[in-house]
């Protein structure tokens, strides 16, 4: 082998982790939707099929739709629309609200990111 | 068999959410056993279900009929649940000032925060505003005594919207411990406090950026820290292109208008909350006067402009998502 050989060698096996950490690593994705309504207990939904969902909370029907992977209201009766404006969740651990109707939805993975989400 | 078990749902009984004080609480277990998370989750629901109709400033509850009997300005007896908060928040309010004031809550109703969606139309008139702020109420009108309260203001009257979070969230987290867990995060629509650590690592926080999606930035906490944020945009209506948020300089009765959001990290839930209020309300020009007064060690102030202001310990513990240009760093707290 020559010396560039080896130059090369060293690079790739030191490139190894980053490159594991950026194509395989689960940390930030989502697997499951977890939907809470009200104080009922929670539902948790697999996040590989894309569908719509529709949720009854007291003021009328929410509706949340999952497509590759991601989630987001797409209806909602309440005044503020805070929840559709949210957009998409995409990573785990991401959480929408929609208060009024007593909706949330909130993306789960094995790795979250975060723990938790302070605002 | 190692992806068929990335597929699996994460255990459920590591989660528990449910809707109190009039938002989403979210608690967070680790490695505790499903029956044992079950068992505190639907006692924690309970407790705070019970504090929200306690303590509702606009619903009839023992918080309205105590501003009820302080406008009489007779003595009478504190209801026994309520009084540990009243203290806490009156403390607190001396301590701050009166940046953070507890006994405004005929102004806040007057600017409609006083129902779950601010009804849209204009803000209040401005000599309604005057006459509130000029009647000034303040937690020195109070008289708390051997469980004994009067008030010598008729414009007292308690909404504790800026402390109740933090004091339930306290409440909560001592409800765990005497159930044995040490490892936990009550998330109170975004305002935490987090006991011990998940596993072999600490709890990683995101805070949330206070003017676009995603996250600002990343915080390690320490077994039992608090973290909590006041921002302008939590409850807000807008009327004609301008904003009008909730918090409310008690001094002008209009909305604190120079930051954006202040984020605290505390060991107590109580004392964050109050501090997040008080120092937005005091703004860039006066939150380090305040933080120093009330004991508070962890401070970030965003304000309107976007610039970033914080204590040199802040800084250490705080990871920008994106490195941000300019940091006004403060002197040690």
């Amino acid at each position: 082998m020559t010396r560039a050989d080896w130059v090369l060698l060293v690079a790739v096996i030191g490139s190894l982790p980053l490159l594991y950490t950026h194509f395989w690593s689960d940390e930030g994705v989502a697997r499951h939707l977890q939907v809470q309504i009200g104080n009922r207990p929670a539902r948790i939904i697999a996040l590989d099929q894309d569908r719509e969902l529709t949720l009854d909370g007291p003021l009328g029907t929410s509706r949340v739709e999952i497509r590759d992977g991601r989630a987001r209201f797409v209806n909602s009766p309440c005044p503020g629309k805070n929840c559709i404006q949210a957009g998409w969740l995409t990573g785990a651990g991401e959480l929408a609200a929609c208060l009024p109707n007593r909706i949330s939805i909130q993306l789960l993975g094995m790795h979250p990111r975060f723990d938790a989400i302070n605002f | 068999m190692l992806l068929a078990g990335c597929s699996q749902p994460p255990d459920p009984g590591q989660h528990r959410q449910f809707f109190a004080l009039g938002t989403l609480i979210d608690i967070t277990f680790y490695g505790i056993d499903s029956s044992t998370a079950e068992q505190a989750g639907t006692e924690l629901e309970q407790l705070f279900l019970r504090m929200h109709a306690d303590w509702h400033a606009w619903q009839p509850g023992i918080l309205q009929e105590t501003n009820h009997r302080l406008a009489t300005q007779d003595e009478f007896s504190a209801d026994p649940t309520l009084l540990p908060l009243l203290e806490a928040a009156n403390r607190l309010s001396r301590l701050s000032n009166e940046l953070f004031n507890p006994v405004i809550g005929k102004l806040i109703a007057l600017w409609g925060f006083h129902s779950d969606e601010r009804p849209a139309g204009p803000p209040p008139d401005k000599a309604a505003i005057r006459e509130l702020v000029q009647q000034h109420p303040s937690v020195t009108d109070i008289t708390l005594d051997n469980g004994r309260i009067r008030s010598s203001n008729p414009a007292v009257s308690y909404d504790l919207g800026a402390v109740a979070k933090g004091y339930a969230i306290d409440r909560g987290i001592e409800r765990l411990r005497a159930h044995g867990i040490d490892n936990a995060i009550i998330n109170a629509g975004g305002d935490l406090r987090a006991i011990g650590r998940h596993g072999d690592r600490p709890w990683r926080i995101g805070i949330r950026d206070p003017r676009g999606p995603g996250v600002l930035a990343a915080i390690e906490l320490g077994d039992d820290e608090s973290v909590l944020t006041s921002g302008d945009y939590e409850r807000f209506f807008v009327y004609k292109g301008k904003r009008y948020h909730h918090i409310i300089d008690p001094r002008s009765g209009y909305p604190a208008d120079s930051a954006t959001s202040v984020t605290v990290i505390h060991t107590d839930a109580t004392t964050a909350d109050a501090a997040a209020t008080a120092l937005f309300v005091a703004g860039p020009k006066q939150w380090y006067a305040i933080a120093r007064r009330m004991g508070i060690h962890y401070v970030m102030l965003i304000d309107r402009n976007g610039t970033i202001y914080m204590n040199p310990a802040m800084r250490q513990r705080i990871h920008f998502e994106t490195e941000p240009a300019d940091i006004h760093l403060s002197k040690p707290l």
